[in-house]
């Protein structure tokens, strides 16, 4: 069996907020991505160049394990490298440059995601709890809860008690 | 506590460790102020080894297996823990050449199948760097002269790269980026500081942050606008040139308006 290979990137990714020369405010990110196991590096300020040079990397990485394998055998490796190599190039710049271009609407995206999941989970506790019926409590419905509480503490206090005894007169 | 007393502590707990690490443009073990050689290390795994603990000195003990995984990712788990075991008795052997047998290592803790590197007597140049730039960030507003002082300090401690042996090894990576970026602020804002006083040191300071990144505009500004002070309108020019160049090689991109502004500002636009 061929060894495991990896390739790790290390990506940098610098705001630069500034003035035109007409004066608006203006949002400029600048990146370098670094190939760690080679110490190549690449800046870049378009996505695509940075999935290049990932994909250069990646692409060494298969090559250099399929050396040894017949021609046909390498052909198919290769082909299925690209695949999933081209899949990444097609969708992974599109997350991050939909977060380079309008990080506050990507962070509103995922703000978004986050309230319809606390709100499917609200809204099954509410099934299970009856919260609009809690919601309707009144000071006096609340007085009710509280005696009853206290009650049972009294209760749990003696039971507690007698607990203690059974335990001693064991001993 | 005053800034002082605290500057004074993160200083004087290098005086008062009996293990010295430097890992800021190299590598150095000092052990009651004696480096430890190359031979007495033996292995380059047990340097390895030390070297992976320091990296992961904020992660409060690592399994046996998480570092097997990173250090001997081609081993058997046997093969792993056999070398595991040797680098570690080389590591206490270098560090503690003295220790009966039996005695509790001093340095690197065990703890059931988790080891860390202890923090008690340790110090470690990358942990009085952040230290120093997180007090520096409370009294930044308070005292500017202070915060240049502890600025100064940790300029001076950043001699280098994080283990710069290590650099083709991904477990130290995000320290050295990390490290890195803070090396680069530090060393501007401490020039921005001292424009005025003294231009030549903004110079300087900005010079090696371009070490560090030679993308790095800021830098570039930086040392345009110390030029500027000392009326050097050539190495303006000159400065300007190389930022340009750069960003166009690197990026495709001229330089921002505002350094734009500096250079256009000194050729009387």
């Amino acid at each position: 069996m061929s060894k495991d290979q990896s390739a790790s990137f290390m990506i940098r990714f610098t705001q630069k907020i500034y003035e035109s020369e007409e004066g608006s405010p203006n949002v400029q990110w600048r990146g370098k991505i670094s190939h760690v196991q080679s110490g190549d590096n690449q800046g870049f300020v378009e996505f695509d160049r940075a999935v290049d040079f990932m994909q250069e990397h990646l692409g060494n990485v298969t090559q250099s394990t399929i050396e040894d394998k017949t021609k046909k055998e390498q052909e198919g490796i290769l082909s299925k490298s690209f695949d999933m190599l081209k899949k990444f190039k097609d969708q992974a710049p599109t997350f991050v440059m939909d977060t380079i271009k309008d990080p506050m609407g990507q962070v509103e995206n995922i703000q978004g995601q986050i309230k319809e999941q606390i709100k499917d989970v609200s809204d099954d506790l509410s099934q299970k709890l009856d919260v609009d019926h809690l919601r309707m409590a009144s000071k006096s419905d609340y007085k009710e809860v509280l005696s009853m509480i206290k009650a049972m503490s009294k209760q749990i206090e003696k039971l507690t008690d007698k607990v203690d005894k059974l335990d001693k007169s064991k001993k | 506590m005053s800034i002082d007393h605290n500057l004074e502590d993160i200083k004087r707990s290098k005086q008062e460790a009996s293990l010295v690490i430097e890992t800021l443009g190299g590598f150095h073990v000092f052990v009651n102020g004696r480096e430890i050689s190359s031979k007495e290390w033996g292995r380059d795994k047990t340097v390895q080894l030390i070297q992976f603990l320091v990296t992961a000195r904020h992660r409060r003990g690592l399994h046996k297996e998480q570092i097997i995984d990173r250090l001997w990712e081609d081993s058997t788990v046997d093969e792993g823990m056999r070398d595991l075991k040797v680098a570690l008795h080389g590591i206490n052997k270098a560090l503690e050449p003295n220790r009966k047998p039996r005695e509790e290592a001093k340095y690197i803790i065990r703890q059931g199948v988790t080891y860390q590197l202890s923090e008690k007597d340790v110090w470690i140049d990358a942990e009085a760097f952040d230290q120093a730039l997180a007090l520096e960030s409370l009294n930044i507003n308070e005292n500017p002269e202070k915060s240049k002082q502890i600025l100064r300090y940790a300029t001076e401690l950043y001699k280098g790269s994080y283990l710069p042996n290590r650099a083709f090894d991904d477990w130290t990576a995000t320290e050295r980026e990390r490290l890195q970026l803070l090396a680069i602020n530090a060393m501007i804002s401490l020039g921005e500081s001292t424009l005025q006083s003294n231009p030549t040191e903004s110079i300087r300071l900005a010079q090696e942050a371009l070490i560090i990144d030679p993308t790095w505009e800021e830098a570039y500004r930086l040392q345009m606008t110390a030029y500027a002070l000392k009326k050097n309108r050539p190495q303006v020019i000159k400065t300007y040139q190389i930022c340009s160049k750069v960003l166009d090689e690197e990026f495709g991109i001229d330089p921002l308006p505002e350094t734009k502004r500096i250079y256009d500002q000194v050729m009387g636009i």
